[in-house]
């Protein structure tokens, strides 16, 4: 071939190609033309992506960015706003017969997604389904319920095997999915058409991308409730928060306490100290490790971890340092009281010489983004002469490897420590309530007192005798240390109230992007 | 101190570069060897304040944890030349041998090593390495044989092709005639004319190795224990907004320019040796 006709072969291919972006380009800014906000506040609102499954009540990662993007689109009986719960699909509900049944009143003007009209026999068809085939995220459990019963077209009386406290606010939050498209489908976890992210809420999936961890919602035009402000939610992939932040790619994003001071007192931007609800904790391995069934020994590893420290370097400050009695400062069941544990090396060693243990060693499982947690800790516990192997995985091997019960120590961080208390039978007596092993920790823990505690308390409906109670257990478990919280994050979140101001933080979670009222208009 | 000499002589017919360079690979040993020595701190305690800037105290500043920048960084050249040195010497000696066999033996044993050859030169490396070291699971002697897994290639194809050519020489085929042995002209005529190939190739192997090591540990894949120069970028480069922080200014360039001037000197001096050794022909 020629000079002159590479050359012109090489112009070609530039001409195709710069035709080819011009013409994307302009199709792009047709769609966006024709586009009408309509009545919609804000057109598009763009958060940090990432893949957390497809957003189906069976398809979805089990993780927080999975389970709120699937709220979207699936309504629940009741909602969480920031005070409480509050009537949604059921427009009144009554507890009676001394919290054993509840009755829902349905609003009668709702429409699934594909148009279909959403009955009561959903709601009993959500229950009966939803609990044959537990979901990802469910508050339930077959054992809680007992029937699911249609007085009128809409009314649903469910009755509860016995009375508890948190049922209401469990049942309330049980995902509503729609009986003509489920009531077919035999291997829930194994439906991804597009009918399995039908729901009744403010927004419909219009787009996801597995391998860009790419999502868009669109606001659902016949949605039942309050005006949606947002038409598009887009979750787009991002590699450098801060950077997309400022350059406008995403909207909202948490920032460190460093950069606190780019934004504080510039009036275009927010920042809000999110509440400290989401935290770490380093659970132990009371089945396999037989060290670790000694009292004292556990005791001296939480005298031996400065918690201050991991608080400093770690979150940069931004924390609040773990109560050994589990629930959270910022918990409404909080107890102040309990067993307090400043760090004292002395003491640990002390604890370890009575138990006759000179030389320990553990191995320390954390997830990737937690080693530097991890190296701290390895430091903190040497002082005391235990000595740490960090073993470190990827979040799904590690989630994975602690629901397996394969580990001595594990880090593991995650939110909803600001829920209703039951979690704390999962963790310290699920194997003896439900006989299935707890997939949350403290494998190898029973305790009879604390046991029949916990089950007096999830039946107590008078606040200040569940409060009591709670107090005793938060008590008991501070001084058997079945596992260690670290830390609470209270992270700031920083955002443009310009663009979009409509932020809030349901009662019990610490995620403003999480809230599905933060898309909603508010009165 | 023969040895001695004799290496100041070779040296000495090296550019400015080469000298320079051959300066810093040598200064970058002493500081592996003698990293406990060299260094004030331990390189996996904390001995300050969380992120100090450089000053008396700490040379080099200090990172998130409070550990010595300069500690980490003298540790981690053991970490850094192990890797480059050991692959270096695995993949040279290693593919040495394989090219050795497929030149001199010839026939199908050579097809099939050529063939397997040409598999591993079309598979990208890249995208394969970070597989193997995830599937492998971190630790200094996986990440040596998950890299020494695609370096050896390179030195067994020279050297096949070395062992062809060399084979039909007159006095290879004298010698042969007059009964040398495969090990005798191994070590009397062939062995000499390779090695200074491999020596070149295995320069440039290690100075590939170290980056290659820096990348996995910057990815989160290398030993999360060892106090790799790929594994301070890669925790500098976690801490959120780094770069609308003072910090990254020493806990950040450090390593990297440490990383990059080891690099840079591995390649001149490699250059260096070609060059010598073409002279010398």
């Amino acid at each position: 071939m020629s000079k002159r006709s590479l050359l012109s072969l090489f112009l070609l291919i530039i001409f195709v190609f710069v035709t080819m972006v011009v013409d994307v380009d302009l199709i792009g800014q047709n769609v966006f033309a024709a586009e009408n906000t309509g009545d919609y506040a804000v057109n598009t609102i763009r958060l940090s992506g990432g893949d957390y499954g497809y957003p189906s009540p069976y398809a979805h990662y089990p993780r927080g960015p999975g389970g709120y993007k699937r709220n979207l689109i699936f309504d629940s009986l009741l909602e969480k706003s920031e005070d409480g719960l509050i009537p949604w699909l059921a427009r009144d509900y009554q507890v009676i017969n001394g919290g054993k049944d509840y009755l829902f009143t349905l609003r009668d003007d709702v429409v699934w997604h594909d148009g279909e009209p959403f009955t009561a026999e959903d709601v009993k068809f959500s229950f009966e389904y939803g609990l044959e085939h537990p979901l990802v995220w469910s508050d339930l459990s077959k054992d809680d319920i007992e029937s699911v019963a249609i007085i009128n077209d809409n009314q649903v009386l469910i009755t509860a095997v016995s009375a508890n406290c948190s049922l209401l606010s469990n049942i309330g939050n049980q995902r509503i999915i729609p009986e003509h498209i489920w009531k077919d489908v035999d291997v829930p976890k194994e439906y991804n058409e597009p009918a399995a992210v039908v729901g009744t809420g403010p927004y419909i999936l219009t787009d996801y991308n597995k391998e860009h961890g790419t999502y868009r919602f669109d606001a659902f035009e016949d949605f039942w409730g309050p005006q949606q402000n947002i038409k598009t939610i887009l979750f787009v992939p991002v590699s450098e928060a801060i950077l997309a932040f400022e350059k406008g790619e995403i909207d909202l994003t948490d920032v460190s306490p460093d950069l606190l001071g780019r934004y504080e007192s510039n009036p275009a931007y927010k920042i809000v100290q999110q509440p400290a609800l989401w935290g770490y904790r380093l659970i132990i391995n009371m089945k396999d490790v037989d060290v670790l069934k000694d009292k004292n020994v556990r005791q001296a590893l939480v005298y031996a971890i400065d918690q201050q420290e991991l608080i400093e370097k770690i979150e940069r400050g931004a924390a609040v340092a773990g109560s050994a009695g589990i629930l959270p400062p910022d918990h409404v069941y909080y107890n102040p009281d309990v067993k307090n544990y400043q760090y004292n090396p002395d003491k640990a060693r002390e604890l370890l010489q009575e138990s006759g243990y000179t030389s320990l060693s553990f191995e320390l499982k954390v997830p990737t983004q937690s080693v530097r947690m991890a190296e701290l800790i390895k430091e903190q516990f040497a002082r005391v002469g235990i000595e740490i192997t960090i073993i470190s995985a990827d979040t799904k091997t590690h989630d994975s490897r602690i629901n397996k019960n394969e580990y001595e120590l594990a880090i593991t961080g995650h939110g909803g420590w600001g829920g209703e208390p039951d979690y704390l039978i999962d963790r310290f007596a699920g194997e003896e309530l439900t006989g299935t092993p707890s997939a949350l920790g403290a494998v190898g823990y029973n305790n009879e007192q604390l046991n029949s505690l916990l089950i007096q308390q999830k039946e107590e409906f008078n606040s200040e005798n569940r409060r009591k109670l709670l107090y005793q257990v938060q008590t008991i478990l501070a001084e058997d240390v079945p596992e260690i919280p670290l830390y609470y994050t209270s992270g700031y979140s920083v955002y443009r109230p310009e663009k979009y101001d409509g932020w809030m933080f349901m009662y019990d979670h610490h995620s403003l992007s999480h809230s599905k009222l933060s898309y909603l208009e508010r009165k | 101190m023969n040895i001695f000499l004799k290496f100041i002589r070779y040296i000495s017919a090296f550019s400015l570069m080469g000298k320079i360079s051959t300066f810093i690979i040598i200064f970058m040993i002493i500081i592996a060897v003698f990293a406990p020595l060299v260094s004030p701190y331990p390189p996996d305690k904390s001995s300050g304040p969380a992120l100090s800037p450089p000053g008396s105290k700490h040379i080099m500043g200090t990172d998130d944890l409070g550990y010595d920048i300069w500690s980490q960084i003298a540790h981690g050249a053991r970490v850094s030349l192990i890797i480059g040195i050991g692959t270096a010497l695995l993949a040279s000696f290693g593919g040495g041998i394989v090219g050795i066999i497929a030149g001199y033996k010839g026939g199908l044993l050579d097809k099939t090593i050529m063939r397997i050859i040409d598999i591993m030169i079309v598979l990208p490396d890249l995208p394969l390495i970070i597989i193997l070291a995830a599937f492998l699971g971190p630790s200094l002697v996986n990440i040596i044989f998950v890299l020494t897994i695609f370096s050896w290639i390179r030195p067994a194809r020279i050297v096949r092709s070395q062992i062809l050519m060399l084979k039909e020489m007159d006095y290879i085929n004298s010698a042969k005639t007059y009964g040398a042995g495969v090990m005798y002209l191994l070590k009397k005529h062939f062995l000499p004319e390779i090695f200074p190939i491999i020596a070149v190739n295995m320069i440039r192997l290690s100075s590939r190795a170290i980056v290659s090591e820096a990348g996995l540990s910057f990815l989160g894949l290398g030993d999360p224990a060892s106090k790799s120069w790929g594994r301070i970028i890669h925790y500098a480069t976690n801490f959120r907004g780094i770069y609308y922080t003072p910090f990254w200014k020493w806990w950040l360039l450090y390593p990297w320019l440490t990383l990059i001037i080891l690099v840079l000197a591995l390649a001149f001096l490699s250059q260096e040796l070609e060059k010598v050794y073409s002279l010398r022909k």
